[in-house]
């Protein structure tokens, strides 16, 4: 489940893979558009548990869009975002990162609402139980990243640590991705690390789900807000498909079943949303740029 | 008293159960032996193939990890691993580098990535030992790729389950061979007993035997005809009733031999009688035709004195030794006095001369009746086996714990036979007496009186038996 919310901002990167997909179709119109279901991408941080939710959002989406709708997971950010970039996918729930670095080639379908605004935060974790009082003392910790293409799970930690002129590699003695934000609270819990980057959303909703797990974690460090993770389409894709999706998505609290997925995603619904939502992680990555 | 505890000794219905017990014993120790050898080489190969799954399971997910050196993907196989292998326990889990760094464990707090590995994690000690008192052992699993040594698992396992089944089943076997043990040395007990039991009755009735009574097995205690113990008990019976008889036989013969003895000494009390006789008869006569001259009515009626104190001295000597069975009397001076007419008659009709010696005390409390029957067939034998004109020594001494008789002759000495029926002091039947019933009787009697014989000779005989005077009861032997 916790994992199911982290993806929606990878399903964005997915939209634009849509998106080319559309403009193909438009190209050869009666054949694709018939065979061809809509491609919808979703960040790898989804559990098995949640394929009750891939379903129900995979038949929400095809009956609002009024064609079939099949969701697409793979491991990485990286792998989604190639896809969505490449006309692979129609539309995908990525992650405000990649939308940053991707925003010439993709068209922002929709922002979901955590806690009625389109922001959430990213969070700095370590063990429960663990006497630190700033991010100085995670000083020469092993440090669990999320994923390389994760704003939450790693570029806010290293524009972070480039406001102090350190780099997650001068900062920590070693760092490694677990590639979900899940298994970022599994390894700061276990004790395989001794902090990590982790996504605000999914720890929140975690501590609701598995607050054995959760628990075994602490907040360290709270960023500002920032653009949630956004549903995305490349350029190229239908514009028809892509405002098709785009509703979809925004009319979901006035559908049951809607509503029951954002239920299950803890959300409220989804806006259509600005570009500049994601400045802010715009100035991290600049930020870290900065510092080499 | 060491010897009294000589199992040796122990009564069989104890020794056979022992003996059960430790059969028992033997045989649970050796298949106990056997079911927990068995159990271990069972358990160590459950244990090695289980461990081996494991190990085979985490070496395959952590090829790729371990290569790319992820701790994440390498920690997350074996936290997912954690609960897939329910028969295998692991405690500790490290993969680790072949620098010897942990790369990532089971347990990352206590272990973290980087860390040195532990000493005990290092070395493969080859197969693990499951008794280690530890209560754990490591296995090893060697990771490698085109040949080479890319790191490895090392696992400590707890086997503490394991070695509570093995101890489970050492005290289930301990007990359960040990309540058999003591169940069949009880059935043992109990079959021994019972099957001993006519032997153990019949054993005290021949105990009884030893005291002189051979009493035969009631009919109402004897076991059915048809069984081992009802025919040991008619033989028993068997053999009571015909040692009884011959018994009775003894008791006869031993009498027909008195009769024959007074026999012969009735003639010759007759013959001590009758050479009196014609001397009583001329006094008489001297009497009858002299009558009226004193002098020689004096000499005859001083011959008649001298003759009839003679018949009465015989007379008396007689009464005295076929008195009867009942007298209980203790032996006086006078009973030996009494022997020596008896003597001296034979000695003197054989031509022999007897010396004769009655130092008899007031100390001496010994029955009268055996132990004249004895000293007369003693003297009489030495009568009987001098040579006329031959010398026959007969005395009697006494102190305060003993009497002593003393009896010689210048015969030619005993025959083997008759010197080992005397020596044999009772143990030999009467069947041995070869005629010489007389001689058996006085070696019933020294038995009887817990007497002592020596024998000296040849040349004659000297025959002395010690007879002590704490006796309860000296019964007549015959």
């Amino acid at each position: 489940m916790l994992s199911a919310k982290a993806r929606p901002k990878d399903a964005s990167r997915r939209h634009i893979l849509a998106g080319g997909l559309a403009t193909a179709a438009l190209k050869f119109p009666t054949i694709v558009r018939a065979a061809r279901p809509v491609l919808f991408g979703l960040t790898p941080v989804f559990l098995d548990s949640d394929i009750q939710l891939i379903a129900d959002l995979e038949r929400y989406l095809s009956r609002h869009i009024g064609r079939p709708v099949q969701l697409v997971k793979r491991r990485t950010y990286q792998e989604i975002t190639s896809l969505l970039v490449a006309n692979q996918l129609d539309a995908a729930w990525i992650c405000g990162f990649p939308f940053v670095q991707n925003r010439e080639h993709l068209r922002l379908v929709a922002v979901p609402l955590y806690r009625r605004a389109p922001l959430y935060r990213a969070y700095i974790v370590t063990r429960a139980g663990r006497e630190s009082e700033s991010i100085h003392s995670l000083r020469g910790d092993i440090h669990a990243f999320s994923d390389p293409d994760s704003n939450s799970g790693f570029l806010a930690t290293r524009s972070l640590l480039a406001g102090l002129r350190e780099s997650a590699s001068t900062f920590f003695a070693r760092t490694f991705f677990t590639f979900g934000h899940r298994n970022v609270i599994r390894a700061v819990a276990s004790g395989l690390a001794h902090s990590g980057s982790v996504d605000g959303y999914v720890w929140d909703v975690m501590r609701e789900i598995e607050p054995a797990l959760v628990l075994g974690t602490r907040i360290q460090h709270i960023s500002d807000p920032m653009g949630f993770p956004p549903v995305a389409a490349a350029r190229g894709v239908d514009p028809v498909l892509r405002s098709a999706i785009a509703a979809a998505l925004i009319s979901m609290p006035d559908d049951p079943n809607g509503r029951a997925i954002l239920s299950m995603l803890r959300l409220d619904g989804f806006v259509a949303g600005e570009s500049s939502l994601f400045d802010s992680i715009a100035e991290h990555w600049k930020r870290v740029q900065e510092l080499g | 008293m060491i010897a009294a505890f000589h199992p040796q000794r122990w009564p069989l219905a104890v020794r056979a159960p022992l003996v059960v017990a430790l059969l028992m014993i033997g045989i649970a120790a050796a298949i106990s032996k056997v079911v927990l050898d068995r159990l271990a080489r069972d358990q160590a190969q459950s244990f090695r193939q289980l461990t081996g799954a494991y190990l085979d399971g985490l070496s395959t997910a952590l090829h790729s990890p371990v290569i790319r050196q992820e701790p994440w993907e390498a920690f997350d196989v074996l936290d997912r691993a954690r609960h897939k292998y329910s028969g295998v326990n692991p405690r500790i889990v490290l993969v680790i580098l072949p620098n010897e760094t942990v790369l990532a464990a089971l347990d990352p707090a206590t272990y973290p990535v980087g860390l040195k590995a532990p000493e005990k994690a290092r070395a493969d000690r080859g197969e693990p030992d499951l008794g280690d008192p530890g209560g754990h052992v490591w296995v090893h699993r060697t990771l490698r790729e085109g040949g080479k040594e890319i790191g490895r698992i090392a696992a400590e396992i707890d086997i503490s389950k394991i070695q509570q089944v093995r101890q489970e089943t050492f005290w289930t076997l301990l007990g359960v061979n040990g309540a058999l043990t003591l169940l069949f040395a009880g059935l043992g007990w109990f079959v021994v007993h019972r099957t001993l039991r006519p032997l153990l009755r019949l054993s005290t009735y021949l105990a009884r035997a030893g005291d002189g009574r051979l009493e035969p097995i009631p009919e109402s205690k004897l076991p059915p005809p048809d069984t081992e113990a009802g025919k040991v008990y008619r033989r028993y019976n068997a053999a009571a009733l015909a040692v009884s008889e011959r018994e009775a036989l003894l008791h006869r013969l031993a009498d027909q031999e008195r009769r024959a003895l007074l026999g012969r000494y009735a003639s010759a009390i007759a013959h001590e009688v009758n050479n009196p006789l014609g001397g009583l008869f001329n006094a008489v006569r001297m009497i009858q035709r002299y009558g009226d001259d004193p002098e020689r009515r004096d000499r005859a009626a001083t011959l008649l004195e001298r003759g009839l104190t003679g018949i009465r001295n015989i007379v008396r000597a007689s009464l005295v030794v076929w008195r009867g069975e009942t007298d209980h009397q203790t032996l006086t001076t006078g009973d030996i006095e009494d022997l020596r007419f008896l003597v001296e008659s034979e000695a003197l009709r054989r031509d022999l001369t007897l010396e004769w010696l009655n130092e008899l005390g007031t100390e001496s409390s010994i029955a009268a009746q055996p132990f004249r029957q004895m000293a007369l067939n003693l003297a009489l034998n030495a009568c009987a086996a001098s040579p006329p004109g031959g010398r026959v020594c007969f005395s009697v001494r006494s102190d305060r714990d003993q009497t002593v008789l003393h009896i010689s002759d210048e015969g030619p000495g005993l025959p083997a036979d008759s010197r080992a029926m005397l020596l044999a002091a009772g143990a030999t039947s009467a069947n041995d007496a070869n005629g010489g019933l007389g001689l058996w009787i006085v070696a019933r009697i020294v038995s009887d009186q817990r007497a002592t014989i020596s024998i000296e000779g040849p040349p004659g005989t000297a025959i002395t038996i010690r007879i002590p005077h704490a006796q309860p009861d000296l019964r007549t032997a015959a």
